[in-house]
């Protein structure tokens, strides 16, 4: 018995120094959770421009709790049945308080005209995490609400999904390498009655993010991000839909920059966008927002300020 | 008489009603109506009370802030 110890030890040791070469398959990191799987792309690629003016003021009132007062004024797009965008000026004031802690988090936003957006999420255990999502509306049959359950194992991450009007979505995703993971969801919508599964991977390493989806819908999404350095990333998307034939590709930077950042992208559908976070002082951001979309003849600005 | 005849065909048509609606009515039935009406009910409660519940949890975590901080704007 005394003579298999040592060499047991001996192995041991020599994994780890080869740890570089060799991949510890017992020992995968826990993979980025399935709804985020686009984030890096999505940062430059998603920035949300906004049109008209946007003024937030976030109130500290202690490390945790935080009450927040925002405006907005301008041109909301409804959305029409011809190809051309109705917009109607619209004003409104959203009040929020917001409570952060460790285990639990809480966010409440309400507008002058009674609509809520409530957002929870909670360790119920170290492993298990409970998110909520719901917005509530004063019209009837308006309102949705959603429960996410997730469960984070070490290197896989299982989630079930419930809405209201009978959805249920399950995902699953699992570090396969060091740098690879693969997923898959299901989803099963009650009112229009349909059903689709999708498969995702997704492969990184410190300097490039690729990742791929495919679903049953018939959309296919990949995308490309690189670092270039700390300060720039650039990326690449390209959706298409078999079905219904739509394509879209898309190439986007990110400049990280001292005082600003700046958030551009570019489309094949001939929409080119920009968003600029300028910080003014300790607490003070400059936003300004630019969308044109040259195919529909839609231009879009919005300028802002962030307090606090 | 006939106000007894009505009273009792309207007895009768009462009890068979009442006999049906308890043959139709399922446990599953009765689970379902329930469930509606606390969803409901949920609803409300949260439409009203939820930036109030973040507003009691939050007032009193540490450290305490006072009511000036919260109904001050600055």
């Amino acid at each position: 018995m005394a003579d298999l110890l040592p060499p047991l030890t001996a192995a041991q040791v020599d994994a780890k120094t080869k740890v570089d070469e060799k991949v510890d398959y017992s020992n995968l990191p826990s993979p980025v959770p399935y709804e985020e799987l686009h984030r890096e792309a999505f940062m430059s690629l998603k920035a949300d421009n906004f049109e008209g003016l946007r003024f937030d003021f976030t109130k500290a009132l202690n490390q945790k709790f935080s009450l927040s007062h925002s405006v907005m004024m301008g041109p909301t797009e409804v959305p029409s049945q011809s190809a051309e965008t109705i917009k109607i000026p619209t004003a409104h004031y959203e009040f929020g308080a917001n409570y952060f802690e460790p285990k639990l988090m809480l966010i409440g936003r309400v507008m002058t005209d009674g609509r809520l957006n409530a957002r929870l999420k909670a360790d119920l255990t170290d492993k298990l995490i409970v998110k909520a999502n719901a917005q509530i509306t004063n019209e009837p049959h308006l309102s949705h609400a959603m429960f996410n359950f997730d469960y984070m194992g070490s290197d896989y991450r299982a989630q079930l999904q419930l809405g209201n009007s009978a959805l249920i979505g399950a995902t699953y995703i699992q570090s396969v390498t060091n740098r690879l993971s693969l997923g898959g969801e299901v989803f099963w919508a009650g009112v229009p009655r349909k059903s689709g599964i999708g498969y995702a991977a997704r492969y990184e390493s410190d300097k490039m993010v690729a990742t791929a989806q495919v679903a049953s819908t018939g959309a296919v999404v990949m995308n490309y991000v690189q670092k270039i350095s700390e300060k720039v990333s650039l990326a690449t998307d390209f959706m298409f839909n078999y079905f219904s034939r739509d394509v879209t590709a898309s190439v986007g930077y990110d400049y990280i920059l001292r005082q600003a950042r700046v958030r551009g992208k570019i489309d094949s559908n001939g929409v080119a966008s920009a968003l600029v976070e300028e910080r003014l002082s300790m607490g003070l951001n400059f936003l300004l927002s630019a969308e044109l979309d040259h195919k529909k003849k839609d231009y879009k600005f919005g300028f802002g300020l962030t307090v606090g | 008489m006939e106000s007894t005849i009505s009273l009792k065909t309207k007895g009768k048509g009462k009890g068979s009603k009442g006999a049906s609606s308890s043959d139709d009515k399922s446990k599953f039935d009765f689970v379902k109506e329930w469930s509606n009406w606390s969803l409901k009910k949920a609803k409300v409660a949260t439409h009203y009370g939820f930036i109030p519940l973040i507003i009691i949890i939050g007032m009193n975590s540490d450290p305490k802030p006072n009511l000036f901080q919260l109904l001050s704007p600055v």
